[in-house]
């Protein structure tokens, strides 16, 4: 076993909002020598003009402002987005109703046109340096092709128990979140989810929150909890979802769910990897991934691949396609990055989800695990990244 | 390795009056789900329907949130116990704040020995 790995004790997740790989990252492929597959010369999808002109990916992409109304990235909008609207059995994947998806929001065939761009890299110089600098993944996939809550929920539990939208879920025995998991584990792991504040809060809520609020802190006592070394095993960290009053003032939401702003989001990436890498005992002993929940209806130019399904079947009607679904097939892709002194600057090509969260921190604290979902039992995990002997002095630092 | 110095957003960027968007409004029906199985007691019995912008989303939130921690009996960790809020049930008044007043678990039930009694004051 790699020295990094063996010295391994700590992993969180920081899972952000809304935002796709080719948008955030895609532009690390300008490159000639990345292996990024992101942004290259010819993307572009069809207008809704008769003419059906081609939109081009540009780099005009801003912090705020540009894409409101938020992009619907609900099931059927995602369903058109990634096969424009062909509905045909056999149907494939081909990323050209990105376009069409936004426009059908305004009916302003100009602004539907802002679904296409993307960020120059120096526009976001944490996320693209730690993209750079560590290892990022160039197929992490959402789990499903739809929003928030059920994505969120492969995170924590491995599958979303049939849902494909917003709605609540309730956990289905036997499968457990992970944070369950490590608690009830003999010997006993540590778990925590660290929300922003009490006004911000988690998404988790009708199973976690409800039932067992002490498995979550404020991201003040993430801070705390790094300065003393007294992170628990696992931690997943969410972002601050609101702008809204603070004991010292107005707080930006730090999520970059549209139409937030992304500088702000680009902030407390570096607040987290800051707290972790300024405990010298605490970097040697943890990974930290960086990942976004799904692609919040931004273009991206990679089908989803199938996957194996989850033994689940949402209905014609909650899917609102008229069709059901099988959860065979993976949501847009979204940037992701695997962040540890012990990881050399690498592009990994294998495909990945959200199950693979749960997946890695299962396999690297408990071993084997055997009631866990057929999605979770087949995703890759990340942990043989962290390949190095040595450990990295040259890792970045972030002026917060 | 150089310092890599992380821009700061404009101060305007910040706006708690901006409409919520689905997730948002989704977070808070989630809320209300978790809510309604609290004690009657600790509901905030705010109108939800009324909530239109992230501010408002984010004071409902920090109530419901509070009151989940507080039905456990303890805040989450970074927030002492003793700070976590009760809610009390208040009407939704039009052109007032549409949050619940909070008090402190110690101010709403006196001691019974110090209650007054009903009845007509004395002459």
């Amino acid at each position: 076993m790699a020295t990094g790995l063996d010295n391994l004790k700590h992993i969180v997740v920081l899972m952000m909002e809304n935002r796709s790989f080719d948008h955030m990252l895609g532009d690390l492929a300008s490159d000639p020598s990345s292996k990024i597959d992101g942004i290259t010369p010819g993307l572009s999808n069809p207008d809704t003009t008769p003419a059906h002109n081609p939109v081009a990916v540009q780099p005009l992409a801003e912090f705020q402002g540009q894409l409101d109304p938020d992009p619907d990235h609900h099931f059927p909008a995602v369903d058109l987005q990634i096969f424009g609207g062909d509905t045909s059995p056999g149907r494939a994947a081909n990323m050209q109703g990105f376009v069409k998806s936004y426009f059908n929001q305004q009916r302003d065939v100009k602004h539907s046109q802002k679904i296409m761009y993307y960020f120059p890299q120096k526009k976001l110089p944490v996320l693209t340096t730690l993209a750079k600098e560590f290892a990022v993944f160039n197929r992490w996939f959402s789990s499903i092709p739809g929003p928030t809550i059920c994505n969120r929920a492969f995170a924590h539990y491995g599958t979303s128990f049939g849902k494909v939208g917003m709605d609540l879920f309730y956990i289905n025995e036997p499968f457990k979140s992970i944070y369950n998991r490590l608690i009830d584990a003999n010997p006993k792991h540590t778990a925590k989810l660290y929300y922003y504040d009490q006004a911000s809060s988690t998404m988790e809520i009708v199973n976690l929150l409800q039932h067992q609020p002490e498995l979550f802190g404020t991201y003040d006592q993430f801070l705390q909890d790094c300065k003393k070394g007294q992170l628990p095993d696992y931690s997943f960290v969410e972002p601050n979802y609101s702008d809204h009053d603070g004991d010292e003032g107005a707080i930006i939401a730090s999520d970059q769910h549209p139409d937030h702003h992304v500088q702000a989001g680009e902030l407390f990436i570096a607040s987290v990897y800051n707290a972790i890498k300024q405990n010298p005992d605490l970097w040697k002993s943890t990974a930290l991934l960086v990942v976004y929940d799904e692609h919040g209806g931004i273009y991206d130019h990679v089908p989803p691949p199938a996957c194996i399904p989850d033994g689940f079947v949402a209905s014609a009607n909650d899917t609102g396609t008229g069709q059901e679904f099988r959860f065979d097939r993976l949501g847009v892709r979204v940037p992701a990055i695997l962040i540890s002194p012990w990881i050399p600057k690498v592009v990994d090509g294998r495909v990945f989800e959200h199950a693979s969260i749960p997946a890695t921190v299962t396999e690297h604290f408990l071993g084997s695990y055997d009631q866990r979902s057929p999605r979770e039992k087949a995703a890759e995990t990340f942990l043989d990244l962290i390949t190095l002997d040595t450990m990295r002095t040259d890792c970045p630092d972030f002026g917060v | 390795m150089t310092l890599i110095k992380v821009p700061k957003p404009p101060q305007s960027a910040i706006d708690p009056s901006r409409p919520i968007n689905a997730l948002l409004r989704n977070q808070i029906l989630h809320l209300q789900e978790a809510e309604f199985r609290l004690p009657v007691r600790m509901q905030t019995n705010i109108y939800i329907n009324a909530i239109k912008t992230e501010g408002e989303a984010a004071d409902y939130i920090r109530r419901v949130t509070a009151a989940l921690h507080h039905a456990h009996g303890k805040g989450p960790s970074g927030v002492a116990a003793a700070e976590v809020p009760v809610v009390t049930p208040r009407r939704l008044a039009r052109g007032r704040d549409i949050a619940a007043s909070v008090e402190e678990p110690s101010k709403r039930a006196k001691p019974a020995g110090k209650r007054k009694k009903k009845g007509r004051p004395k002459k």
